[in-house]
């Protein structure tokens, strides 16, 4: 029997398709698999779709399959890459920074900077001072940084390394100058997340420049100012939402500073130049930055500690949960015309009245489908929470890397609105319990990252691609999702996925194309 | 001196590997790998080198057993190919957090076993350690031997944690683990004269598919791929083979040399990238499987297939010779390919001007001098910069390489081509070169790369009096 002809070789898309194929592996698993009988696999199949399995799914103590969420080092090094020819410098072994960079590049398709101080077994028995040492002095020398932010993987954690008096004494021994900028931030991998890492190395950050420089500085003095600070958070959409962000702040005329911006960095023009750094926040308006009258942050579950730190020098601080829509448009952008004194102009205000005649023109559409949305806990809030303003019902929520607090907060949302009474949030479960989830309690759309697609494929529910990472669609993070414009953005990605699906289900010829229509 | 250490000793002992033989006894115990340097870009480490060698196992469940770290980054993140099973797909991981620190990990690491029996019934589950876990001293060799016992279904430690090196002693390691726990723990239904393993070939892109259909047609049996495409029986089994031929032999030269001496299986070294290496193969599987009592008429059927293949595969190169006679490639990968692929893109009229030997061999390097001359520019490591600067002197006019530099690449308005492990084309074989050379002249004249190397059109002095000259002479 013929299966691949030598003639012309079939790729992994078309290989098994024929009709070949399909017949060897059915003799193949009738005369050799000793596999269970077809009504047996069905069966089990099936069962794994029931509350039976779901209750023993949810049992799982030890087992954690399909995490959607990543470790504090990885959301270290992106909070590190928003500032000035900062390189991020994660102590501990050197496998991990490697994962960090293809992650990124994967999701940005650009190369990300980072490097580690490659620590081996005997860095693991006698601690990693020497890798420090070294590792600060080759990377100061070989990339010639503006700053090395300095974050950890859990292996030096464990042995527990204390970065504060390794760099003084990397320092001292001459491997940077004395009044290089060397933050630092304790991020084991072991606690939280990426989202907990992004606030552990943005508030080391802050800190170093405001509090002293790790006692070689005197520490700043705040003369208040009518400027505001602005942080977004682990961001997926960082390039279009930076962007979205300057583009509302020069139509408000507001002073501001963005603490991590990585909208250049993660987005450099093929123009002939490699800029291993470019953009982010100036050293200079870190200090400064000090000054404002208050900071913003988009997440609030990714910057409780930064916040936290700032709000003890004196500033007002006022945090979102990744705002999407019309009503969290608004509370922003009033969060910024009061702390700033600054009027919200006219223009944004007739963007709103185009998102709002958007929805409008497309409401029937959207409302009342139910949805499912996994991914970190700011967001699925505020994609929830713009669901619920649609008048869609989020059912499921889930976050692998979500809270207690992050769970009643949830709640809370859910109780604001009639179209909340049937949905629930799931913190700290994985994308199998999703699985069962969907099967139990099917849904309309899923929205998720691209892992996404294995639910998708199992339980035919299909999916909105939102989130991080997104490795299988090509220059989501162009588009901004916040602002009034970011809110269309995601309105007409959720809009096409459900005419996507009304076509793909009513295109069979002579059976179901009665509704297959031009106009939706 | 610990297990792992004794292992680690040994795999740096490893007598088949030409670096090593080449050492002294003093600078053998310093290990074979190149000290890591601390504060450079570096690739993965040795956990993540077991894993990417054995998970193209197929109905396999791979466990990783530390914080979400190891498995949260990077989950599924192989481009291999499965003609049966999904699950080595599936991330499965023990999410360790500060209380498995502080109490240790082992209990959660059984549970987790038996919930994976449980809920997947696979054939095999391979953990995989890593650094925390390792570094408190949780034992899993103890708990995946106890779980295998208790369960009744193989349960493989492969132990190989981060930090005791970099990601080519993960792969050994990894072979270690097959070694010592799953080859010739099972016995196949029927043994051939035609019997043969292909070690060290991960099914990238569904390449091995390619392959086959010649193996098939010569009557050679590929008893056991390790690991692309792989069943966890037929690793196990793979003792009864023949013959075998190393494929990546930078990953796994100790499970071929532990092989043969175990189970005299012979083994040469070779690989299906290029026309050229693909026939001398064929022609050396054949020649191992007669030299253990197959008939001699396979030597002269090979031959023939070899023939008709190669005039084939060179004629359909034909037609792109002219466009890519001259072009000169840099190659930025490593191992075996540093010098497998150089051999091809010359049969396709290409000029090599650099090949990366970070991850090479003595013997690769051996190798390229041959192929390349003593002049080749070998690139022993390079940092984004130098990279970028090479690129940007247009010493090359395409640039072959993986996921992590092939951004850089194009900001140095250099075409590039994936040849790595995320690739979605498959090279190998005879049809492979074929398809690598239509890759490659459809990148370097992608009409992009005109685009990327020219600047806007009003830039400078008289801007838009240019852009209408620039308009009219198109």
């Amino acid at each position: 029997m013929m299966t691949q002809d030598a003639d012309k070789v079939l790729d992994h898309f078309e290989l098994f398709r024929g009709a070949e194929y399909k017949e060897m592996f059915a003799n193949k698993q009738k005369n050799f698999e000793n596999r269970h009988a077809d009504g047996e696999v069905e069966r089990v199949r099936e069962w794994a779709k029931t509350p039976e399995y779901q209750e023993k799914n949810f049992a799982r103590e030890a087992l954690v399959v399909n995490p959607a969420k990543a470790c504090q080092p990885l959301g270290a090094v992106f909070a590190s890459l928003g500032f000035e020819g900062t390189l991020p410098f994660v102590h501990g072994s050197q496998g991990c920074v490697a994962y960090y960079r293809s992650h990124f590049s994967r999701h940005f398709k650009e190369p990300t900077s980072c490097v580690s101080s490659s620590m081996t077994e005997d860095a693991a028995v006698f601690g990693g001072l020497n890798n420090m040492v070294d590792g600060l002095a080759n990377t100061y020398a070989m990339y010639k940084p503006k700053m090395i932010a300095v974050s950890t993987t859990c292996m030096a954690e464990v042995i527990g390394d204390d970065l504060n008096a390794f760099i003084k004494t990397a320092k001292e021994k001459g491997s940077v100058p004395a009044e290089f900028d060397v933050p630092f931030a304790h991020t084991p991998a072991f606690v939280g997340s990426h989202v907990t890492g992004y606030d552990n190395a943005m508030k080391g950050i802050v800190e170093h420049f405001w509090d002293g420089k790790a006692g070689t500085a005197p520490k700043l003095e705040r003369t208040e100012t009518n400027a505001i600070n602005f942080i977004g958070g682990f961001d997926g959409y960082t390039v279009g939402n930076m962007r979205e962000i300057r583009r509302i702040f020069d139509l408000m005329n507001v002073q501001y500073t963005i603490l991590g911006d990585n909208s250049e960095v993660w987005d450099t023009p093929a123009d002939g130049e490699f800029r291993m750094y470019d953009g982010g926040t100036k050293l200079a308006e870190v200090e400064s930055a000090i000054n404002a009258r208050g900071t913003i942050s988009m997440q609030q579950f990714c910057t409780e500690k930064t916040l936290e730190l700032i709000a003890n020098h004196g500033q007002e601080v006022v945090s979102f949960n990744h705002p999407v829509g019309v009503k969290a448009t608004d509370e922003f952008l009033m969060a910024v015309a009061r702390i700033t004194g600054h009027e919200i102009p006219a223009e944004l205000e007739k963007e709103r009245g185009r998102l709002v005649d958007a929805i409008a023109d497309s409401n029937s559409h959207i409302h009342g489908k139910k949805f499912a949305i996994y991914g970190d806990p700011d967001l699925t809030y505020g994609l929830a929470a713009f669901l619920l303003e649609l008048g869609a019902e989020p059912v499921h929520v889930l976050a692998t890397n979500g809270n207690k607090a992050w769970a009643a907060k949830m709640r809370t949302l859910f109780d604001s609105s009639p179209f909340g009474v049937n949905c629930k949030a799931y913190p700290g479960k994985d994308l199998w319990h999703m699985r069962s989830l969907l099967f139990t309690g099917p849904v309309d759309f899923l929205i998720g990252n691209t892992y996404g697609k294995y639910l998708e494929r199992d339980t035919g529910t299909p999916l909105i691609r939102i989130g991080f990472p997104i490795f299988d669609r090509h220059h989501h993070h162009r588009r901004p999702v916040w602002g009034y414009q970011g809110a269309m953005n995601v309105l007409i990605t959720i809009l096409d996925r459900i005419f996507d699906q009304m076509d793909a289900t009513t295109n069979n010829t002579g059976q179901t194309d009665y509704s297959y229509d031009i106009i939706r | 001196m610990t297990p792992l250490n004794a292992k680690i000793q040994e795999v740096f002992s490893e007598p088949a590997c030409g670096i090593n033989q080449g050492k002294s006894e003093k600078e053998r115990k310093k290990g074979c790998a190149k000290q890591l340097q601390p504060g450079g870009a570096a690739g993965g480490c040795a956990f993540d080198g077991a894993k990417i060698a054995l998970q193209p196992f197929t109905d396999v469940a791979h466990l990783v057993h530390g914080p979400i770290a190891c498995e949260g980054n990077s989950w599924d993140n192989r481009g291999a190919r499965s003609s049966g099973s999904a699950l080595w797909r599936t991330g499965f991981t023990t999410d360790m957090n500060e209380t498995d620190i502080v109490f240790g990990g082992e209990k959660r690491l059984y549970k987790a076993i038996k919930e994976i029996g449980e809920k997947y019934d696979p054939a095999a589950i391979f953990v995989y350690q890593t650094c925390v876990p390792a570094m408190i001293g949780d034992d899993i060799n103890v708990v995946c031997k106890a779980a295998s016992e208790k369960f009744g279904r193989p349960v493989i430690p492969v132990n190989a944690p981060g930090f005791v090196g970099p990601k080519n002693l993960g792969n050994k390691l990894a072979g270690e683990a097959l070694l010592d726990h799953v080859i010739g723990t099972a016995e196949p239904d029927y043994v051939t004269p035609y019997d043969i393993n292909i070690i060290g070939e991960y099914n990238l892109a569904g390449e091995l598919w390619q392959v086959k259909p010649l193996l098939d047609e010569l009557g050679i049996r590929i008893l056991s791929c390790i690991s692309g495409d792989g069943k966890y029986q037929e690793a196990a089994y793979s003792h009864r083979a023949k013959a075998a031929m190393m494929v990546c032999s930078k990953a796994m030269i100790n499970v071929a040399r532990k092989m043969n001496e175990r189970y005299e299986i012979p083994f040469f070294e070779g690989s299906f990238y290029g026309i050229g290496d693909t026939s001398e193969a064929l022609r050396e599987i054949s020649r191992l499987l007669i030299s253990r009592g197959a008939p001699e008429e396979l030597m002269a059927r090979t031959e023939a297939l070899i023939a008709r293949e190669e005039a084939k595969a060179y004629a359909a190169i034909v037609p792109f010779r002219y466009r890519l006679e001259g072009k000169r490639v840099l190659l930025i990968t490593g191992g075996v390919k540093s010098w497998s692929v150089v051999a091809a893109l010359q049969e396709a009229g290409l000029k090599i001007v650099g090949t990366s030997v970070k991850k090479s061999t003595k013997e690769d390097k051996e190798r390229i001098k041959q192929i390349m001359g003593e002049v080749a520019h070998m690139i022993e490591d390079m940092t984004p910069r130098e990279m970028y600067k090479m690129l940007r002197e247009a010493r090359a006019d395409i640039m072959l390489s993986g996921g992590r530099s092939q951004f850089v690449a194009l900001k140095a308005a250099m075409p590039w081509l994936d040849i790595n492990q995320e690739r979605h084309h498959a090279y190998m074989g005879y049809d492979g070169m074929v398809e690598l050379v239509r890759q490659i002249e459809k990148s370097l004249y992608n009409p992009i790369w005109l685009q990327v190397r020219r600047p806007a059109p009003w830039d400078g002095e008289g801007r838009i009096a240019k852009l209408g000259m620039a308009m009219a002479a198109e």
